[in-house]
């Protein structure tokens, strides 16, 4: 019979472990969907905000070097401060570039600027789109374009 | 955007997983069962080469088949070869047959008759337990019919009538069960050697052996007509003496006697016509019940389907028998008025096993009811020293059902009576006097009986019958019925009868020490 | 630096303190066959390993994903309690003159690899090294794969690995984080200038030359993977990867298409060509017309499911590790089947639901992602974990041939747990940089 006893043991044993490993499951998917109804939520709250520039380097400090601007659908750049994102630089033209929200993605497209408009390093030649992550420069305002 | 897609590859990461949980399923639950049962599979190679199988006894506690593990490996013996075709074998190499197979999850241990110890031995992974089982058999008898066939062909069964349990069932020749369960290797060579002898001794006449019943088949013709009001006791039919000599036309075709010699025709009754086992009478019984009634009466009897020994899965089949020509494994109708007539005293398209024809005689034994025929009686714990007997410890009881009404009691005592006269009568000790018990130590017992000489095609032997009970005296409780079938036997007066009597009365001394 | 309570992961953390004791325990008691809790230092370590880095995270103010390493926890929770359950002396190494059985050099292994994943968790504040450096990275892996082609030692008929003298190591493993690496590189540059574009063939969209060439490029790697590692498993693997993250980075379901069009094409002529993918693919069809031959691991592996049913054999009480005195693979390519026979399907499914959640974590953390680079970079990370479990669970299951990638956390070996705890420890770094932008932004 000490057989049929260690052998039950063993079964509420392993019961146990089973019960155990889904509760540790049941766990992870409560967080899981709390996480995702928070998600949701917060999704709801950006969806105004289709993207923002942060600014990286800004030498006059306008816009402000570690800002994060809340992007419209059409945004102008330029050193007029009539300009959606006004910057105070002496490399930027007046009405530099324009940054456009169409349909499913950004594009650039450099106004005839003196000094040219910066994707990545590489000057454009016309408009072009962006993805989330690409860096703009304008003048020596380095920004880049987050979602 | 990048969102949406990685979303949409979410669902079909998921799906891919839900497909993989799928697969597994598969195999874990709804293949599991077969897996193991695989041969290769690790679990069933262990158990089956090492496990202990339960050991069958026969009715009086006698080792008919056990296990023992030798070196790590198991190895069955089985004691009696008469016994071969009814408990069959356990081989690693051509899995199981009759008892063995029906009861493998007892004798293997597999299986609990209790449900509840059956879950619990699952649940917590317990060794199997081997249980054993009880024959009805008793290997007295069994021996006895073995040796009263010697090295005819043929089959014998016995049943006590009141329950069903089979006595004796025995078939010719036999095999050595114990090379074939051994070894796997040798195991081949030993099946060579059994099918490549004449007569292939795999067969179990006695369940799988359909043959003519002869005029073994008017005790049937008899009871249906009876039972149906299509004639009482004293019926005759007019022109019956006429044409026991000149031939009986139904429909353009001659029916006609045997040899009744030395008796003289005349106008018999049933049982005058019984005694003389005349064609002529039965034919006209025949064709006055009708084909449907006919059919309906076979079908009451157990003819037309496959039937079992024993219930449920807990069983041994045995093969289905015919009155008219078998299609889709059911009787199709008599084709005409002359098939009828020509069944009605066992020949045509009728073909009957013995088990069958036993279970005929053992109907009209006890009063109308054909009992439910069994030969396991009960399964054991298993008993550690088999030679000392079976376990008390009894887990299951198998039989005891208590038998379906065919016939009327009525009829049933018609027709035994009959059956008396046609063994012990005027006329019925010339034809089947060999199956009185008294002739063979069964002082003052009355035996009920007919023989049958089913004839086969021209220049064969005709096969020998004989189907009886006894003791059959009115008042008397009939202890044994039987059926006797020796293939090519001749008239069933010379060879079936004497060894019908024998047994019955083997089985009555037996009973009576 | 500000320190930042981590609840939610030290909640998710704590059960282990009971799984992975009683796992062991469970073991002990169904092997020594008495009532004997045995030895539980391996196990208490390996929760302590994961706690230890539980208080490195929540001191050095990291922000990243909570979930991640739980649930990373559990899944190698588990792996180490099969590792243990198998016999120890399958594997193992001498450290310091103490010779060290498997599950105990697994620990060792887990303790270095959490680490590593500490480091680059906490350490990797710019991702500019992988971006910039895209080209570089990927000149390495290329390296780091002819170096396998050629000094690459086979094992089992698979050229895997590398021999370093005293360490030996899977380029396999570490390839496939590089190559993750380039393509979110290339894909984040390139994707939106390219959306849309597409040239036709009658009616057949084809894709832009500049997404044909690197899928052209790796499906030539993928096919010298084949041809000269014999590596089935990685082929798939990596070009699996590559596929969705084009998918994810286009929406295209055609691109996928044509890819798996092209693998298939290539599938079929390895399977004429090469006789090693030929004896891979008629095992699978056809594992019981010679269940003793080539067959042998993957019939007894069903087997051991069959067996396992639906709440096992108990933990420590499968045979599969036993079959033949010794199945050959079993801490690496089978530990699924022979966890699967001990916990049955319920404790499979368990097993796999966490692989799940871990994948559903992984792409959340790719969405809240604050840059497209990152973004793809994380569905890539997550999908080459999701991946090879699939592979592996599925190559064991017999639903495709069998392949020998490694289930990662679970399987035994050093190369598979850094290469996998470098994955957690990136996406924990995109995961940091993504809270901390969205506190910047609120702010």
């Amino acid at each position: 019979m000490t057989g049929d006893l260690l052998r039950i043991l063993l079964l509420v044993l392993q019961l146990g472990f089973l019960a155990i490993l889904y509760l540790i499951l049941f766990g992870f998917a409560r967080s899981l969907l709390r996480d995702l109804r928070s998600a949701e939520q917060t999704q709801r709250a950006s969806l105004t905000g289709i993207g923002r520039l942060a600014v990286l380097e800004s030498p006059e400090d306008q816009p402000p070097t570690g800002r994060t601007i809340a992007l419209g659908p059409i945004n102008s750049i330029g050193r007029n401060v009539n300009n959606t994102i006004f910057v105070e630089d002496d490399f930027a033209s007046t009405n530099h570039a324009m940054l456009t929200f169409r349909g499913r993605s950004w594009f650039i497209e450099d106004q005839g600027s003196t000094n040219g408009t910066y994707v990545n390093g590489h000057r454009i030649e016309r408009p072009v789109a962006l993805s989330f992550g690409d860096e703009l420069t304008i003048g020596r305002v380095r920004m880049r374009l987050e979602r | 955007m990048i969102v949406t897609n990685v979303r949409r590859l979410g669902v079909y990461l998921l799906l891919t997983f839900a497909a993989v949980s799928a697969g597994l399923s598969y195999w874990q639950v709804v293949d599991a069962q077969a897996l193991a049962s695989r041969p290769d599979n690790p679990q069933v190679v262990a158990a089956r080469r090492t496990a202990l199988r339960g050991t069958i006894f026969d009715a009086q506690g006698k080792v008919l088949a056990s296990t023992a593990v030798v070196g790590g490996l198991a190895r069955r013996t089985y004691t009696d070869p008469a016994f071969s075709h009814v408990i069959g074998y356990a081989s690693l190499r051509f899995g199981t047959t009759a008892v063995e197979r029906a009861w493998d999850d007892i004798l293997s241990g597999r299986a609990d008759p209790n449900p509840l110890r059956e879950l619990l031995n699952d649940v917590l992974a317990r060794q199997p337990q081997p249980k054993d089982v009880t024959l009805t058999i008793d290997q007295r008898l069994q021996d006895f019919a073995a040796e009263q066939l010697g090295d005819k062909v043929g089959a014998i069964v016995a049943l006590d009538p009141r329950t069903g349990a089979i006595l004796a069932m025995t078939s010719t020749p036999t095999f050595d069960a114990t090379p074939i369960s051994g070894d796997p290797n040798s195991a081949v060579g030993a099946m060579e050697a059994i099918t490549s002898v004449k007569n292939n001794p795999l067969v179990d006449r006695a369940r799988q052996g359909r043959y003519p019943p002869g005029s073994t088949m008017k005790v049937f013709t008899a009871a249906a007509a009876l039972d149906a009001g299509a004639i009482t006791p004293q019926t005759t039919f007019p022109d019956q003496p006429k044409q026991e000599t000149e031939g009986f036309v139904v429909d353009g075709f001659k029916i006609t006697e045997h040899d009744l010699s030395p008796v003289r025709p005349a106008l018999w009754p049933l049982s005058e016509a019984l005694q003389v086992s005349s064609n002529i009478f039965f034919a006209h019984v025949g064709l006055e019940l009708g084909a449907k009634a006919f059919l309906d009466y076979a079908r009451r009897f157990g003819f037309c389907e496959p039937s079992r020994i024993g219930s449920g899965s807990h069983s041994i089949p045995v093969d289905p028998s015919y009155v008219t020509t078998a299609a889709k494994g059911d009787c199709t109708d008599f084709s005409d008025r002359t098939e009828l007539a020509s069944a009605a005293f066992g020949q045509a398209q009728v073909a009957a096993t013995p088990v069958q024809m036993a279970l005929i005689a053992a109907a009209i034994a006890n009063d109308g009811v054909m009992p439910e025929p069994f030969a396991v009686r009960d399964a054991r714990s298993h008993a550690e020293k088999p030679a000392t007997g079976p376990s008390e410890a009894i887990l299951e009881r198998y039989g005891g059902s208590a038998g379906t009404r065919v016939v009327s009691s009525k009829t049933a005592s018609e027709v035994r009576a009959a059956m008396v006269d046609a063994v012990e009568g005027k006329f019925g000790k010339l034809y089947a006097g060999q199956g009185a018990v008294k002739l063979y130590g069964a002082g003052g017992v009355v035996t009920a009986g007919k023989t049958g000489t089913a004839q086969r095609a021209a220049g064969q032997a005709p096969h020998s019958w004989f189907i009886g009970f006894a003791p059959g005296g009115s008042g008397a409780t009939p202890q044994i019925a039987v059926a006797v079938l020796v293939e090519g036997g001749g008239s069933g007066a010379g060879l079936a009868a004497p060894i019908g009597g024998k047994v019955m009365a083997e089985w009555l001394k037996l009973e009576a020490e | 630096m500000r320190l930042a309570w981590r609840t939610a992961e030290l909640r998710m953390l704590l059960p282990l303190l009971v799984l992975v004791p009683l796992g062991f325990v469970l073991t002990h008691v169904a092997e020594a066959g008495k009532l004997d809790p045995g030895p539980l230092g391996l196990a208490l370590g390996y929760v302590a390993i994961m706690l230890g880095a539980h208080v490195a995270l929540t001191l050095f103010g990291h922000r990243g994903d909570q979930l991640l390493l739980p649930l990373v926890g559990t899944i190698g929770g588990i792996g180490m309690i099969m590792l243990n359950r198998l016999p120890q002396d399958l594997a193992g190494t001498s450290v310091l003159g103490v010779d060290l059985g498997m599950a105990a050099t697994q620990l060792v292994w887990f303790g270095i690899s959490v680490v590593a994943m500490l480091v680059v968790a906490i350490g990797f504040r710019d991702d500019g090294v992988l971006r910039h450096y895209k080209y570089t990275w990927a000149a390495a892996g290329a390296g780091l794969l002819a170096a396998t082609f050629v000094f690459g030692k086979e094992v089992n008929g698979a050229r895997l690995w590398i021999d370093l003298g005293p360490v030996q190591f899977q380029p396999g493993e570490f390839i496939k984080i590089v190559l993750v690496v380039f393509i979110a590189g290339y894909l984040a540059e390139n994707r939106a200038l390219l959306t849309g574009a597409s040239n036709r063939i009658g009616p057949i969209s084809i894709p832009p030359l500049p997404y044909l060439l690197p899928m052209f490029a790796i499906f030539v790697i993928v096919m010298l993977i084949v041809v000269i590692s014999k590596d089935l498993g990685t082929a798939l693997l990596f070009f699996g990867i590559f596929l969705t993250m084009l998918f994810v980075a286009t929406g295209r379901r055609s691109y996928v298409l044509i890819g798996l069009l092209l693998f298939v094409a290539g599938a079929f002529v390895a399977y004429e060509l090469f006789g090693h993918v030929r004896l891979r693919v008629d095992v699978w069809l056809n594992p019981f017309e010679d269940p003793a031959g080539p067959a042998y691991q993957t019939v007894h592996a069903i087997y051991a499911f069959g067996r396992g049913g639906l709440f096992g054999e108990g933990l420590g009480q499968g045979l599969l590790p036993g079959v033949g005195g010794g199945f050959p693979a079993i801490q690496t390519d089978f530990i699924f089947a022979a966890a699967a026979e001990d916990l049955g399907l319920v404790g499979a499914f368990a097993l796999l639901f966490l692989a799940l959640l871990l994948v559903f974590r992984g792409l959340r953390i790719a969405m809240l992602a604050h840059d497209d680079f990152s973004g793809m970079l994380a569905v890539g990370l997550t999908t080459s974990l999701g991946l090879q479990t699939l592979i592996i669970v599925a190559g064991n299951a017999k639903l495709i041939p069998l392949t020998g990638v490694t289930f990662p956390f679970v399987s035994y070996g050093g190369s598979s747990l850094l290469a996998s705890f470098l994955v957690i420890g990136l996406l924990l770094s995109i995961s940091h940089r993504a809270a901390r932008a969205a506190d910047a932004a609120q702010s």
